[in-house]
């Protein structure tokens, strides 16, 4: 199929960072942004001074109501660029959801655009002291009037909501759930960054974990955390002479429901509607379809993410996921559908979407070391959820 | 005399701290007439004075027909509607609400229009017995004098 997206294969993901993630960084995230940029930079053979674009999605995805601080608990690509030193030609954010898809889309099109030649793209995200999503409003104005005053407030309820209609339409039990986030902790202890390195998870742990939300568990939440990641974006062809395998960029789609809801009222229709529209652009943006993906790394910040990206994907029908899951069928390791081979958001820590570039990244370039998986020649990283976030594709050799 | 003892003052005993407040809604232009119904123990929705469609929360603009603000106006319903979902809070993320759980929202489709959708606290608590597509009523939680909030009840055949 001919692809829409007429930038297919012209711009490649050149190096990269991860910092380590951790509960709490012993310095500010600030600072660990700046060194992991220092750290992509090199990595990608370059110099500081040839960096001339940013792009970042900033948002600290918390329900507390923090005071936002730039070089604190988030990092700008203004706040960046300043503090390495560099007035670039390009600097952005994304707004919305979906960050690091929507930071992608910023980055990929300043390079074919020619608005930068390499363009630093970086994702910081914070763990603010204290419980995470606790907010100590004693008034609801604006949007939170909506919700706060009978008490549907924070993530986990958004996604209680739209798994619960799921369980009970689909007949599922919150113990299939068990066999995604094992698979994704199991990945993640073999991740030398991960803040769950050497620590999986067994079926008695997830099904004893504290409920928060029927039916979600603390475990079907990653956990905050402290952690930056860097990716340097330049053109194929200056990719090609860089000392790193080129990942090229082969399209990305995204999508925003428009049926008017209360804030964080994720419905499930709306989720899987505007879901499968989601994967329908990326097929037509990028002339590539389910079959020619051999690293799909699904979004998974909330476990039950894992089934509705499943379904929006076509990789089973509404309602299958939970069975489609089971008996080694996603199984990294085992020779099944490696959706969370990179550990994901549950197998990381609350990393908005980098796990599953950066495994994207990693083993379509070929630096995956023991995880490296024998096919490895097209990949996709999805962040968010289908209806609201989005997801990248990416190739081993331009298409 | 131990540390302990010295930061305990008998005559002069350490406040207890009163119980976190829950949070109040405060109204503005386009959800006055919403909150001063529902003190009324009344629940009203935004209305498309043109296309005739509903919104909640009220919107600036109608997504009907893109009508904008004077031509909504706030209509009553039914308070009738059907449980799409629903979960039992067993952690609150407001501290006013940590004395209730566990405690039941459920997310209720209006009869007046598809996918009208509110979320409300389900009065019948968490050992109710719920469904998908059971029926549930309105009822009004008080939050205080003149301020009251809509929740809903189930309706037994």
């Amino acid at each position: 199929m001919t692809p829409r997206f007429t930038a297919r294969s012209k711009v490649a993901i050149a190096g990269f960072a991860q910092s380590q993630v951790e509960r709490h960084a012993g310095v500010p995230l600030g600072a660990l942004a700046v060194d992991t940029a220092q750290r992509a930079i090199a990595d990608a053979g370059l110099s500081r001074e040839q960096i001339d674009g940013f792009a970042t999605g900033s948002l600290l995805p918390s329900a507390g109501g923090q005071t936002i601080v730039d070089g604190v608990s988030i990092v700008t690509s203004n706040w960046l660029a300043e503090n390495l030193g560099i007035n670039p030609r390009f600097a952005a954010g994304f707004q919305g959801y979906g960050q690091l898809v929507g930071a992608v889309m910023l980055a990929v099109n300043a390079v074919a655009a020619g608005a930068a030649d390499y363009v630093l793209l970086h994702r910081a995200l914070h763990n603010p002291a204290g419980r995470y999503h606790q907010n100590v409003m004693t008034e609801a104005s604006g949007t939170a009037q909506w919700v706060a005053p009978q008490g549907f407030w924070g993530p986990p309820v958004t996604i209680a909501l739209p798994y619960n209609e799921y369980l009970q339409r689909y007949g599922a039990s919150r113990e299939a759930m068990a066999t995604v986030v094992v698979e994704a902790r199991a990945n993640g202890a073999r991740i030398p960054w991960s803040y769950w390195h050497d620590r999986p998870l067994t079926v008695d742990d997830y099904l004893s974990a504290r409920v928060v939300a029927d039916p979600i568990c603390i475990l079907d939440c990653d956990i905050p955390v402290d952690g930056v990641a860097a990716f340097v974006f330049t053109t194929a062809e200056r990719a090609r002479d860089l000392p790193n395998p080129p990942v090229y960029v082969a399209g990305y789609a995204q999508g925003h429901p428009t049926t008017p809801r209360f804030p964080l009222h994720w419905a499930l229709d709306d989720i899987m509607g505007a879901g499968v529209e989601t994967a329908r652009r990326l097929w037509e943006h990028s002339g590539l379809s389910r079959r020619d993906i051999d690293v799909p790394q699904l979004y998974d910040g909330f476990s039950p993410f894992i089934y509705f990206w499943l379904e929006s994907l076509g990789y089973c029908g509404l309602g299958e996921a939970h069975r489609f899951v089971q008996d080694g069928a996603i199984s990294a390791r085992g020779g099944g559908l490696p959706i969370l081979s990179g550990g994901g958001a549950i197998g990381n820590g609350r990393m908005h979407g980098v796990p599953q570039m950066l495994e994207c990244y990693l083993q379509l370039s070929r630096r995956a070391g023991e995880r490296q998986l024998p096919a490895a020649d097209v990949g996709l990283a999805c962040h968010s959820s289908p209806h609201f976030g989005g997801a990248a594709l990416y190739s081993a050799e331009p298409l | 005399m131990t540390a302990c003892e010295q930061t305990t003052d008998v005559a002069n005993p350490l406040p207890v701290p009163s119980a976190p407040a829950k949070p109040v809604p405060v109204p503005d232009d386009r959800s006055a007439a919403y909150w001063a119904a529902a003190a009324q123990h009344t629940l009203v929705i935004a209305r498309c004075t043109r296309c005739g469609r509903y919104a909640l929360p009220p919107p600036l603009v109608c997504t009907g027909c893109l009508t904008y603000e004077p031509e909504l106006e706030y209509a009553p319903v039914s308070g009738q509607g059907t449980v799409r979902s629903w979960t039992v809070m067993r952690d609150a993320f407001l501290p006013g609400f940590q004395a209730d759980v566990p405690f039941v929202l459920v997310d209720v489709e209006l009869d007046e229009e598809p996918e009208l959708r509110i979320i409300g606290r389900l009065v019948d608590g968490p050992d109710a017995e719920l469904h998908l597509g059971d029926r549930v009523s309105v009822v009004f939680d008080d939050l205080g004098p003149g301020v009251a909030v809509p929740a809903f009840e189930l309706v037994r055949a």
